[in-house]
């Protein structure tokens, strides 16, 4: 008599065709060329970064052309992470490191899961002020789906300026 | 019951090769219906939405449409994992409690972005039926085929439900698929899944659409005309389409009764028939005669943007009201294979 059956394996998997918006498109080839840039809405002046093509406070569109800002590549830790990489399957990372937010200097917004190095991790703190450590031009990819900044800044460094006090980034911390 | 009136609805369009992102279809139809309905974006009580993540295969991507709400100062919201037709109805029963009188509500979908066909396999019992891979037209297909041997129509009698879908979309300014067509032209095409050709199936859109919600007075005080929700309901068939007599569509009936479509007649009915033997399945199940005009605006088998069909069924009949073409009229949303769910909507003006 055949076994029954306890177990059955269906994989199943589902590929989808990633369409980039204008905006997130100018913003990568923004990075490309070593500026971050977002769009100030033109009603309440809040600067985003990356831009989403529309103040989500005021619900109005806004373009490159007419409503793009550059903004500074230093800024704020607002808070941050010390990350003790599990050797989990597919885990790329041996060593501790360290994620944090950054409010730079002319965004109205934190920008999350950036990269803080060059400095020990417990050394790292809230407030301490960060400059882009971009990659060479000839390595950057600009554009990233998901409109992240890690295809052309490699991380974030200390550039060793007193800390900011905490009425600078008290409104964004999460 | 608390007296809920639309009085306000826009739809809208996506371009598949635009790049535009969902919450970006959304903003300027969002924009639309709050300003139309006369209620402050931040007095609106309640939002509640209607999309499906794995349209787009982003997990939690029905959040990043709540920008499209101005969300500041936090809003009360809601989504449902449905048709945006549902997330009207959970709209309509929160109005109910009373304490707020006014709801926002909107779905989008772009199906464009994967394989529609595999996407909607996965809600089938995934034991059985699923591992089979039969995409919803194969379903479907059956159905036509057990609708066709009961009521004795005939392919002929499809056609004709799509040549009269097409002509009414040539005045639907958002309609993929309109315009006059030969029965017999369209005959002579392959099938796509006997007894089902091409035109017999809703193509699958972008879009969008958003309605605003008013209970009571202040619908009055808002709007000229208010289109009351006079009865609302849902119902469900099984999930495994074998346990059904295809045949028929008990749920959708059910819903009819409980909405109290049979307490007026009917004058315009707009249904979600995403196949044409539906419409047959659904004027049977509703009790619609002849007389009864369905899916004036071409119904999904010319616009059907995934997951926002229904809500636009109910925005169609909203028009239709609105603009006293009628004054009594039914709408209808569907989900699952083969009509297994369905919602019964009952507008009327005054």
């Amino acid at each position: 008599m055949a076994e029954p059956v306890r177990f059955m394996q269906q994989m199943v998997s589902l590929e989808y065709k990633f369409r980039a918006s204008p905006t997130l498109l100018e913003y990568g080839e923004a990075l490309a060329e070593g500026r971050i840039a977002g769009h100030r809405c033109p009603e309440c002046g809040l600067v985003y970064v990356p831009p989403a093509g529309f103040c989500t406070i005021c619900v109005v569109p806004t373009n490159t052309a007419e409503h793009g800002v550059d903004v500074a590549d230093r800024g704020i830790i607002t808070s941050f992470t010390v990350v003790d990489p599990i050797q989990y399957r597919g885990q790329k990372e041996t060593e501790v490191y360290v994620l944090a937010s950054i409010l730079l200097d002319g965004a109205s917004g934190t920008i999350g899961q950036q990269r803080i190095a060059e400095v020990p991790p417990d050394d790292v703190n809230m407030g301490m002020r960060v400059a882009a450590v971009w990659l060479p031009k000839d390595e950057r990819k600009g554009f990233d789906p998901r409109g992240g900044l890690g295809g052309a800044i490699r991380h974030w460094k200390p550039t060793g300026e007193p800390a900011a006090t905490l009425e600078d980034f008290a409104e964004h911390i999460i | 019951m608390r007296d809920v009136a639309i009085v306000s609805f826009a739809q809208v369009r996506g371009d598949p090769e635009s790049g535009v992102p969902e919450v970006l279809m959304l903003v300027p139809i969002v924009n639309e219906v709050i300003e139309k309905s006369g209620v402050p974006r931040r007095e609106i009580g309640f939002t509640c939405s209607g999309s499906a993540d794995y349209l787009t295969g982003m997990p939690f991507a029905f959040v990043q449409t709540l920008g499209a709400t101005g969300a500041w100062p936090p809003i009360s919201e809601s989504h449902v994992e449905m048709d945006g037709a549902w997330a009207l109805y959970e709209a309509w029963v929160r109005l109910q409690h009373g304490d707020v009188d006014t709801a926002l509500v909107f779905a989008s979908g772009r199906p464009s972005m994967g394989n529609l066909d595999e996407v909607l396999t996965l809600q089938l019992d995934p034991y059985t039926l699923m591992p089979l891979w039969p995409e919803l037209k194969h379903l479907a297909a059956l159905q036509a085929q057990a609708v066709l041997e009961a009521t004795g129509r005939t392919e002929k009698d499809l056609v004709e439900i799509a040549v009269r879908a097409r002509r009414e979309a040539a005045a639907n300014p958002y309609a993929e698929v309109s315009g006059e067509f030969e029965a017999a032209d369209l005959l002579s095409q392959p099938y796509v899944a006997s007894p089902l050709r091409a035109h017999d199936c809703a193509p699958a859109s972008d879009g969008a659409a958003a309605l605003v919600l008013v209970a009571g007075d202040l619908a009055r005080e808002l709007c000229d005309r208010p289109v009351w929700i006079r009865g609302i309901d849902h119902r469900v068939d099984s999930q495994y389409p074998g346990l059904r007599d295809l045949s028929k569509a008990p749920s959708a009936k059910l819903a009819a009764e409980q909405a109290g479509a049979d307490r007026g007649p009917i004058e315009v009915a707009e249904v979600t028939s995403l196949y044409t033997h539906e419409e047959i399945l659904l004027r049977e199940a509703f009790g619609l005669g002849d007389e009864v005009r369905v899916n004036p605006s071409g119904g999904p088998l010319a616009f059907n943007p995934t997951m926002v069909t229904g809500l636009i069924r109910i925005g169609e009949a909203f028009l239709q009201v609105q603009e006293r073409k009628c004054t009594r009229a039914l709408a209808h949303a569907s989900s699952g294979p083969c009509l297994q769910q369905n919602l019964v909507c009952v507008l009327e003006g005054e």
